[in-house]
């Protein structure tokens, strides 16, 4: 027979347990949130770093204010097609062009930094296999390629603590970093590359590489009915939500993921964080967390050919997402987007 | 030069993407054309039809009349009579350049519609030789309407949205509201008549 006192002592024990794993979560939770928060304040440090190496004309030229039309302006398109503000790289120093780097692997994961890097050299290449290009402001009117010819921008003030953008971007590349003290935002962004693999100091760079390659895997890693649900009966030329296509939610196709067995769904979740993971980790974690509460809701669609190596479209969409891979008529030309409805430009956390 | 451009982007197609947004009483049709490099001057040829180098509203205006002619749209088989709200005709230079979209927004209303499944249907038949179609619905405004499923031929020039029209709320109440007063009126003469002395019934 057990004692009232016992239990009293069983109970007390279970309530403790329970209070104490209460607050390591919130512990935890906090100090995830500090951790998000300093870096934060790194970024800022660098893009302050950046600011200290500009003269005042370059100052005023890279500065934007928060509310304005600068947060919509990026394009997947060369310069001048596309009329890119900010400071161009071609126009910086060694030094302040190592700022900038310095900035973007601050803010960036490393896997996003590569990737960038990869994307501005790819941009070389076909400068230097296309002949065009690098002509630069006033050398005529063609497409500029290249790895000079990216642009950064600051879309409000660098700030610890009040909403601000890292924009950084050129051909075939739109990161658009919305910042607001520990809460970030890669929404929405554009990385794509032509080529789509090219050789460089003796290494294949396949800045897309990854994303082409998860696709075809979990494609192929669905049964007949699965495919049968997932694969669009019709041609996908180019991405339904490129840029300009801020603001709209187009309805979802393809298969649910909850539909998908779960090695299928960590397949899936593992392409959604190349893109998602391009910022830095402490960013991307809580962001795969909302996507992965999200996942019951989120479909898979592809369009085309299942063998790798063919040039196939697919989206990702769920309720706070939306990623497209588009090839433009070949594989060794790509666009991709990369959305949250809910918060791109960080709506939910810039609101006012 | 403009060579680069020609690997590095779309250019022997004119992209149309076009949205539909629909409500109870209406579909909204938004239709963006973004002529490739290499189609550019054949498709500014159709909007600059006097050839001066520059685009007068007219010649926007019957453009874009031309290009929703040839827009065909169908609720349950009914053809819908399409309006154009609103235009955006690209500079030239911007066109040639490969950046230029002439954006159009136009509307159709709906018939009266009973309350369950309903087919709309969209066709564009404009510029097929050098057409690349994108066609979407996009997640309906009002709740009252629910997609359940888009069709589409290979090209995307063909889509078919089969959506559920629910009932509107607010029209119910509306018509709730005499019978209810009814109800309450015969509830109150009611009690009146039981609570009146034996002797005056």
């Amino acid at each position: 027979m057990r004692s009232p006192y016992r239990i009293a002592i069983a109970t007390i024990a279970a309530v403790s347990v329970i209070v104490a794993a209460a607050a390591a979560g919130r512990a935890q939770r906090g100090a995830a949130t500090g951790a998000r928060a300093d870096l934060t304040a790194r970024i800022v440090v660098a893009a302050q770093g950046v600011l200290t190496t500009l003269d005042e004309a370059e100052r005023a030229r890279v500065q934007f204010p928060f509310d304005g039309p600068q947060k919509a302006r990026w394009s997947n398109l060369p310069s001048p097609m596309f009329q890119r503000t900010g400071v161009r790289l071609a126009d910086l120093t060694s030094a302040q062009r190592a700022a900038v780097m310095t900035l973007l692997s601050t803010a960036l994961s490393r896997d996003g930094y590569r990737k960038v890097v990869d994307i501005m050299r790819g941009d070389e290449v076909l400068r230097t296999t296309q002949g065009s290009g690098g002509g630069g402001r006033g050398g005529g009117r063609g497409p500029s390629f290249g790895e000079n010819e990216y642009y950064l921008a600051f879309v409000g003030a660098p700030s610890a603590t009040a909403p601000w953008m890292l924009q950084f971007g050129g051909h075939h590349l739109a990161i658009n970093l919305t910042l607001a003290g520990s809460q970030a935002t890669m929404a929405p962004s554009l990385p794509a590359a032509q080529p789509a693999s090219y050789t460089l100091e003796g290494r294949t760079v396949r800045p897309l590489g990854n994303e082409n390659d998860k696709a075809f895997a979990l494609i192929n890693a669905m049964d007949a009915s699965q495919r049968a649900q997932a694969i669009l009966g019709y041609r996908v030329a180019d991405l339904v939500l490129g840029p300009g296509h801020d603001g709209r939610t187009i309805q979802p196709e393809g298969i649910r993921a909850s539909a998908l067995a779960t090695p299928q769904q960590t397949m899936l979740m593992d392409l959604v964080h190349e893109w998602a993971g391009i910022m830095n980790d402490a960013f991307a974690e809580p962001r795969m967390a909302e996507i992965k509460a999200n996942l019951p809701n989120t479909y898979f669609a592809w369009s085309g050919p299942t063998t790798n190596g063919s040039a196939a479209y697919f989206r990702v969409q769920g309720p706070t997402l939306v990623i497209e891979y588009a090839p433009q008529g070949s594989v060794d030309h790509i666009h991709t987007i990369y959305r949250d409805p809910t918060n791109d430009y960080g709506a939910t956390f810039t609101a006012k | 030069m403009w060579g680069g451009v020609s690997s590095a982007h779309r250019r022997d197609e004119l992209l149309q993407a076009a949205r539909l947004a629909i409500d109870p009483d209406r579909v909204q049709l938004t239709l963006d054309l973004t002529p490739g490099i290499a189609v550019a001057q054949s498709v500014l040829s159709a909007i600059d039809r006097d050839a001066n180098g520059s685009i007068s509203d007219a010649e926007a205006r019957a453009y874009t009349e031309e290009v929703l002619r040839a827009i065909a749209l169908d609720v349950d088989g009914t053809p819908l009579r399409i309006e154009l709200a609103d235009r955006a005709v690209p500079p030239i230079d911007a066109v040639l350049r490969g950046e230029g979209t002439v954006r159009i927004r136009a509307a159709a209303a709906l018939p009266r519609l009973a309350e369950g499944r309903h087919r709309l249907r969209y066709h564009n038949g404009y510029g097929p030789d050098i057409g690349a179609y994108l066609a979407n619905a996009l997640v309906p405004a009002s709740d009252r309407i629910v997609v359940a499923v888009q069709r589409r031929d290979v090209d995307q020039r063909d889509l078919v949205v089969e959506y559920t029209l629910r009932g509107d709320p607010a029209a119910r109440a509306r018509a709730g509201v005499p019978v209810g007063a009814a109800g309450a009126l015969v509830l109150i003469a009611n009690l009146w008549w039981r609570r009146r002395p034996r002797e005056a019934r």
